[in-house]
């Protein structure tokens, strides 16, 4: 619980976010840990404002997938953004980003939408779609048209950088 | 061999340098009238000189690199500054007084720039800014420290008597001393760490550190400079505030004066459009200009030249043309292992002139002992700091090959020679010092740096390119990971960047850049961009025979095991006949996903050079006619695609037709029923298939070809393949490796090029498990009005496989000139026939594929793997641009 409430007072504390939801912090948080930061206010933050992907990890690090984060969310996607944090379970995090529609898979539609969020929908959806086939191409080790977490893995394997600084410092 | 070699043919261009300078005597007589003859020398003189300098560099540069194994064990650096020292020793015993000094005035004017500008133009930029900090840390700190601590052990060692008390210095000379010689120079870094392949972290640690420290140099030399000129008692303590002071000025103003060229560099080149053509002048001029800007505010030159080429980069990346940037990029690169092979050369020379120096055992071995021991003791500390900050922290490995990196240089020597003699009494000994430190570590530590990298298995560099993957979740990352830090509220790194790249495409993307440019700005349909071209050249690299082999052996891949399917490739390329260029290409050429790309791209290609791209960007009213020709090309590429498409449709029924027949007949007979098979077709496929090799490779080797040229390449090439079927196994056994381009069409020589197809698409091969799934995948593409007979091709070759290696052999003649057909015949089979009937040999398959056909011993085993990873990968012919492919990628209808 201590835990919990340094989690949520990080996110209140610091600058900007100082009144984004004042009100939604009950006197006592002990009791009533299950506050949640609806995602409106999330996805407010002027910092957060350009930011292509700030839906999708309040989506994946929320409970039931609304955007809206518990403390507990908080904590989660801080362990996940560790430098402690085993890689597979990075791996699994960033492959939950990806994954628009849950389905367990990044299919190309899933890509599309990342593809159309990263260039800000400045390609075509021709082009978008010419690229997500390569990708998918790359990295599809067992060609189903879609890419496991397991071939996500392989594919971030080949690249250890890319985990290795998947994290960040607080 | 070299060595023998190497004397005579010095001697010979000493011989050349020196005589000019004792014939002006000739025109010294009155001249009774109109002189038939004159001779001028004293007119050409200067610029005679540089530039038979480098001649003389240059041509040194190519007697070094004609033995691979001198180059490969020893420096560049080393063996120029060794040649320079014989030069040196023969200009001094010629002239009997030493000439051609490094003179630091042209050094810092005219040899430096060129360096700078280059590695900073082409600095990794991400790279560098991920690893500013400790950059920074051992640039600043590192320096200072490594100053410090030599001058005052140098003093202490003087006063412990161990200095010859002939060398008159104080405190503050060893001090200046010291901050000459502590300084990392870049250009002996570059030379070295360009050898040695670090990863690239380590690389962009180590050569950021000697690009940044400059600013730390330059303050420190001329505080400690004009402390020493004032004397000691008449420092104030305000001169050390002035002194930590300038430092800052220094730096950062040469990195503002950088910056602000480096606006005004892209904003010219914004408005070019018109004048394609000073656009690469334009990058130099302008840099060159922060330079000596910098230099004339006695600012950090060398700080102002690395921001200005990093900054400017982008930007001018994005608006000057294609060609342009090739031009920038040679102009660059030449102009910079131009001036490093002078520098190193002079230096040589320079050290021989014994006038300038007085020796003294204990300094030279007490600064030598001291810049090692405390550059490593300032690495271990300063790293220890930084990995507490540090994401990724440096291992013990990465300190011994920083500390041991730290190579000093011309800098160093440069601004020794600029000392006063009259200020500084010690002055020749710090030169003698200086000189061997300087020889110490180029040589010594630049001869052994690569054997301890690799005894210390130090994580070497892998070039590949960036997949599309990589590019996309780079990015993806990127905004996770500052969208994470702004939830949190913590201002981290991401956090900057983001910011940045915010402002960056907000204003001064839109400032600096075209508008059309800007459009296409996007990395990520950069990357995909730039693969596919890749994608294309190589293809077309390959030769154009790709469809028919491609056909043949993708089949058979679905039913056999990894071994025969090898042993097919093997066995296929191993008939050397004019076919075999596909079979070669089977190889080399990337996964059989690959020709999904491939389709893929050239449906695209129909887009890519329409309106909104680059093409159309460059063109422009001066250059229309240069465009049209790029455009040209790349419509004869794309036509060459559509008629090799027919070409190949008519192959396919031909071989399927042969394959039926032949299978019953010895295979004396085989030639005949090629024939045969060819015969129902109206057009003889050989023909055509050659017809559309020498056009594709005329379009892509070099623009300016005509179309009408595509004949006589033609008979060229039909030539060559001729000769090459014939020479197979003698060039079995030269093992040559040559990924000539032009010669493509040779069938022997593609294989070599594999590194072609492995530089390309590196990431491809790391799939070990890829045939398996190629199965499913190859009947993906095929042309639907191809169906047919690719059934009937895929029926055939899977019994390909198991028929004596002969049949397949056959098949691969396909393409020859019935002329060639009886003759070449008996050659070829050289390399087939002696083997059991069916024996596949696997290793030799490898020993065409892998660059040195001589290994062919090397157990098959460790091979096959790489094998299977690259043999699927040909490329079905890529359709042309329209639809007679039909691309399914199956993932639509599985999910």
């Amino acid at each position: 619980a201590a835990g919990s409430i340094s989690g949520l007072y990080v996110l209140h504390k610091e600058g900007d976010h100082e009144d984004l939801a004042p009100q939604l912090i009950p006197l006592d948080y002990t009791s009533c840990p299950d506050v949640k930061v609806p995602y409106e206010l999330i996805g407010s933050m002027p910092e957060l404002k350009d930011n292509p992907f700030r839906q999708r990890i309040a989506q994946v690090f929320s409970d039931d997938g609304d955007g809206h984060m518990t403390l507990n969310n908080f904590l989660d996607m801080f362990s996940v953004m560790s430098e402690m944090a085993p890689r597979d379970l990075k791996a699994y995090y960033a492959f939950k980003i990806y994954d628009f529609n849950n389905d367990d898979y990044i299919c190309a539609w899933d890509l599309e939408q990342t593809v159309t969020k990263l260039t800000r929908g400045e390609l075509s959806a021709e082009e978008v779609s010419l690229v997500c086939e390569k990708v998918l191409d790359e990295a599809d080790g067992d060609h189903d048209g879609r890419l496991s977490l397991e071939d996500f893995q392989n594919m971030i394997l080949r690249a250890p950088d890319f985990l290795s600084t998947f994290h960040i410092r607080i | 061999m070299m060595r023998a070699v190497l004397p005579l043919f010095l001697l010979h261009l000493a011989g050349a340098t020196e005589e000019p300078p004792q014939k002006p005597g000739l025109p010294g007589e009155p001249s009774p009238g109109l002189a038939l003859f004159r001779w001028q020398w004293h007119e050409v003189e200067a610029p005679y000189l540089v530039a038979l300098w480098i001649l003389v560099a240059s041509l040194a540069k190519i007697v070094f690199h004609l033995s691979r194994k001198v180059t490969s064990l020893v420096p560049e650096s080393c063996l120029l500054i060794l040649l320079g020292l014989v030069l040196g020793g023969i200009v001094l015993a010629v002239a009997k007084k030493a000439e051609y000094q490094l003179e630091p005035g042209t050094f810092f004017l005219f040899l430096l720039p060129p360096i700078v500008l280059d590695s900073g133009y082409f600095m990794p930029s991400r790279l560098f800014f991920d690893n500013l900090g400790a950059i920074l840390t051992y640039a600043v700190v590192g320096t200072l420290w490594n100053a410090f601590t030599t001058g005052a052990a140098l003093w202490g060692l003087q006063q412990a008597g161990l200095v010859a008390p002939r060398v008159q210095a104080g405190f503050l000379d060893f001090l200046l001393f010291g901050s000459l010689i502590s300084a990392v120079d870049p250009v002996a870094v570059l030379a070295v760490f360009e050898e040695v392949h670090v990863n690239e972290t380590l690389f962009i640690i180590v050569f950021g550190e000697s690009l940044l420290n400059d600013a730390v140099t330059v303050v420190l030399y001329k505080v400690c400079n004009s402390f020493v000129e004032m004397g000691s008692a008449n420092v104030q303590a305000t001169d050390y505030l002035k002194g930590v002071a300038s430092l800052f000025v220094v730096s950062l103003g040469g990195a503002a004066v950088g910056l602000v060229f480096a606006f005004l560099l892209a904003l010219t080149t914004r408005f070019t459009k018109r004048v394609r053509i000073i656009e690469p002048l334009l990058v130099f001029l302008l840099a060159y200009a922060a330079y000596l800007t910098a230099e004339m505010a006695s600012l950090s030159a060398i700080l102002a030249v690395t921001m200005c080429g990093l900054g400017c980069k982008k930007y001018v990346e994005a608006n000057i043309s294609h060609k342009s940037r090739t031009a920038v990029k040679y102009t660059m690169k030449t102009l910079a292992s131009c001036a490093e092979t002078v520098i190193f050369m002079l230096l040589g020379i320079s050290a021989v002139d014994s006038s300038k120096w007085a020796w003294d055992s204990g300094l030279v071995l007490g600064t030598l002992v001291f810049i090692l021991f405390f550059r490593a003791l300032g690495v271990v500390l300063q790293t220890w700091v930084l990995n507490q900050f540090r994401l990724v922290p440096l291992d013990k490995i990465d300190q011994v090959v920083m500390s041991y990196g730290g190579l000093r240089g011309a800098v160093a020597f440069a601004l020794v020679i600029l000392l006063d003699r009259t200020k500084v009494p010690a002055k020749d000994y710090f030169v003698a010092t200086t000189i061997v430190v300087v020889f110490f570590t180029v040589i010594v530590q630049g001869l052994t740096i690569k054997p301890l990298v690799k005894w210390l298995k130090v994580k070497r560099s892998e070039h590949h390119k960036p997949t599309l993957n990589q590019e996309l979740h780079e990015h993806t990352f990127d905004h996770i990971l500052a969208a994470v830090e702004d939830v949190v509220g913590h201002h981290g790194y991401h956090y900057w960047r983001d910011r940045w790249e915010q402002f960056d495409k907000k204003y001064l993307s839109q400032l600096l850049m075209r508008r059309s440019a800007y459009r296409i700005r996007d990395q990520i349909w950069d990357v995909y961009y730039r693969l596919n071209i890749r994608d294309a050249i190589s293809f077309v690299d390959q030769g154009g025979h790709v469809l028919s082999s491609a056909g043949l052996t993708l089949p058979s891949m679905p039913s056999r095991n990894s071994v025969a399917e090898t042993s097919v490739t093997n066995l296929l390329r191993e008939s050397g006949s004019g076919a075999c260029l596909d079979l070669q290409v089977i190889d080399t050429v990337r996964s059989g996903r690959d020709r999904e790309d491939a389709a893929m791209h050239h449906l695209l290609c129909g887009g890519l050079y329409k309106p909104r791209r680059r093409y159309k960007a460059s063109c422009s009213r001066h250059f229309i006619s240069e465009d049209a020709q790029e455009r040209q090309d790349k419509e004869i590429f794309q036509q060459n695609m559509k008629r090799r498409l027919e070409s190949f449709k008519s192959t396919k029924h031909n071989i399927c037709f042969t394959k039926s027949k032949l299978r019953p007949r010895k295979s004396g007979r085989r030639k005949e029923g090629v024939a045969n098979a060819e015969a129902p077709n109206g057009k003889p496929p050989r023909d055509l298939g050659f017809q559309d090799t020498a056009a594709v490779i005329l379009t892509v080797e070099s623009d300016d070809d005509e179309e009408s040229d595509s004949s006589e390449t033609e008979k060229e090439d039909d030539e060559g393949i001729i000769f090459v079927a014939r020479a197979t196994s003698e060039v079995l056994q030269e093992g040559k490796v040559s990924g000539s381009l032009e010669v493509c069409p040779s069938p022997r020589i593609i294989p070599p090029s594999p590194t072609c197809a492995e530089k390309e698409l590196p990431w491809k091969s790391g799939h070990g498990d890829l045939a398996v799934y190629v199965s499913s995948e190859t009947t993906k593409i095929v042309p639907v009005d191809m169906q047919t007979g690719w059934n009937q091709s895929i029926s055939s070759l899977e019994s390909l496989a198991s028929p004596p290696c002969t049949q397949a052999q056959t098949l691969t003649c396909l393409p020859r000139n019935p002329l060639d057909a009886e003759e070449p015949q008996a050659p070829l089979h050289l390399p087939s026939d002696p083997r059991p009937s069916f024996a596949f040999p696997p290793s030799l398959a490898k020993a065409g594929r892998s660059h040195s056909e001589s290994s062919a011993d090397i157990p098959q085993q460790q091979e096959l793997q790489p094998l299977m990873g690259h043999k699927d990968r040909t490329h079905l012919s890529p359709g042309t641009a329209n639809s007679h492919w039909c691309i399914q990628f199956n993932r639509g209808s599985r999910l």
